[in-house]
């Protein structure tokens, strides 16, 4: 199996020094589904966003370590982020419809990438609604705003907006928590259907989840991985008391 | 406490704060009723359409102090508005919260309670005497510095309000930040920036200090805003002020007219604001 993303000696620390992140040593393999959990404030959200190196957006974090993409280290100063950023999609917890209309909002990753043919968006457009699920909801209303839309379908547009710019993996922070049992399910069998186009990370609370749509994940605790296995293997025999006792409800 | 003594002192709670109520609703009722009942029988086509008659001399209309107030009050906003909307974008998305967002938006604060009419004696010290004359530009530089900070802490506001998780999803597309605001976060901001907008115009229309030792008076048809323009504020003072009763009528024409488009641009906010807020 290839290698997408290599995490090496990974560190990250918030302003003022707190250190969230401790030696993070991880890989992340094309095209497949990797969760990351862990109790509340054990880093799990801080690490994905270091894929994407949302944590640039505020002033004073600072990485230290590795992570290649491509065998490139992303995490140094030189990185374009805005053409790493359109190659690795990220969806949040909380649905985040652009005030726009629901046509608009998938095109709007397309236009910043130049693209401005009417007839070419038109055609991504619908390709990436289909790949999420949402096509046939929406295909008559794509020019009313995206607020009109419940927060199930609006979590589905986002992720046709990452879709839309064929990006090569995206990052789910938690994109059910604030859904229903049935959005839920929605969005988790189109996780699974997603997985043979772009490689997938997601962070999850929820761990019935990670068993359910992830071949491998990540254990993480107080900023360090206590294990990372095939999922199959963490959520039968883990190697760790630790992570046996999280997985079984003892505490977290 | 026993019960009674209670209910007596709500009872007297109630009381106290509904006579206020009403002491307060009686002004507004006699002022807006006298401005209605005098200005609305002098109200002809005429006062829109002539320019004012010799001193003296019956007849004649306001209509260069109509144009001029437009004039001064349509550059007050190309002046001020971009300035304030640049401003509260810089203090909202740039600046972050350190020493210097929070003096800016303090002044900003403190200027919006200055009295007009230092604004007024300010731009005669530095437009009209430097320059030996009166002018129409002078009061619309006037009016927008009035503007300015009302434009700005609504836009600085309206800009706060939105969510970060917004901005979030759109750098995380790869957007650059310029575009994140242009095209993602001024959207969703867009009817509170615009009812502050309207609400600035408003406060700006109905001002009389600032105009008086800026654009002075035209008692003759100019839109020449290098020099005197009229307008409708200093020309009610001064017809309220004169000896004719033809101008004292104009003169509540006037306010009633000033009044009424002040009202449009109130209702028209509100409703901007109830269509963004109200049905959530």
């Amino acid at each position: 199996m290839n290698i997408d993303f290599d995490v090496k000696g990974l560190n990250f620390y918030y302003p003022g020094g707190h250190h969230s992140l401790k030696n993070i040593n991880l890989q992340v393999y094309k095209h497949s589904i990797t969760a990351l959990i862990g109790p509340s404030g054990c880093g799990k959200t801080t690490l994905l966003r270091c894929f994407n190196r949302m944590h640039d957006l505020y002033p004073g974090n600072r990485y230290d370590g590795e992570i290649l993409f491509e065998g490139r280290n992303i995490l140094t100063q030189g990185v374009d982020l805005i053409s790493l950023r359109s190659r690795i999609g990220m969806v949040f917890q909380k649905p985040t419809p652009f005030p726009m209309t629901i046509f608009d909002n998938i095109a709007y990753g397309l236009k910043l990438r130049g693209v401005k043919k009417r007839g070419l968006l038109s055609e991504k457009v619908e390709h990436a609604l289909i790949q999420a699920a949402l096509w046939n909801e929406v295909k008559d209303k794509l020019h009313q705003s995206a607020y009109a839309l419940s927060g199930g379908q609006q979590q589905r547009l986002v992720i046709a907006r990452a879709l839309a710019v064929e990006p090569e993996a995206i990052l789910f922070d938690e994109p059910t928590s604030a859904l229903d049992p049935i959005s839920t399910a929605k969005i988790e069998e189109l996780v699974e259907e997603l997985k043979k186009d772009v490689t997938i990370l997601i962070v999850t609370h929820n761990l019935q989840q990670a068993a359910r749509v992830s071949e491998w994940t990540g254990f993480l605790m107080l900023g360090e991985l206590v294990e990372f296995e095939k999922t199959e293997q963490m959520f039968t025999s883990p190697r760790e008391k630790l992570t046996e006792d999280y997985i079984t409800g003892r505490f977290g | 406490m026993s019960e009674r003594t209670r209910k007596i002192e709500s009872a007297l709670a109630l009381v106290l704060s509904t006579l206020a109520a009403l002491v307060g609703l009686f002004w507004l009722v006699f002022i807006l009723g006298d401005v209605i009942m005098k200005g609305a029988s002098a109200i002809t086509p005429s006062l829109f359409l002539h320019n004012p008659t010799p001193e003296g001399v019956e007849g004649g209309g306001l209509k260069n102090a109509f144009v001029g107030q437009g004039l001064i009050t349509l550059f007050a906003t190309l002046f001020g508005v971009p300035i304030g909307l640049l401003g509260g974008t810089f203090l909202a998305e740039y600046a972050g919260h350190g020493k210097v967002t929070r003096m800016i938006s303090a002044l900003s604060d403190i200027m919006i309670s200055v009295p007009t009419m230092v604004v007024g004696t300010f731009i005669y010290a530095v437009m009209v005497k430097p320059l030996g004359h009166f002018s129409g530009w002078a009061g619309s530089v006037a009016l927008a510095v009035v503007m300015v900070p009302v434009v700005l802490r609504t836009t600085e506001n309206m800009l706060r309000l939105v969510p970060w998780t917004l901005r979030e999803a759109a750098f995380a597309l790869g957007a650059p930040k310029y575009k994140v605001i242009t095209q993602v976060v001024y959207r969703g901001a867009i009817t509170g920036i615009f009812t502050g907008v309207l609400l600035s115009i408003a406060r700006v229309a109905g001002e009389t200090a600032p105009l008086l030792f800026t654009s002075f008076s035209n008692n003759f048809f100019s839109t020449d805003m290098k020099g005197p323009v009229a307008s409708l504020t200093v020309t009610i003072f001064q017809y309220a002020m004169g000896p004719y009763d033809d101008w004292h009528q104009q003169a509540w024409a006037a306010a009633l007219v000033i009044t009424l488009f002040i009202l449009a641009i109130t209702i028209v906010g509100r409703i901007f604001i109830k269509l963004r807020y109200g049905n959530k």
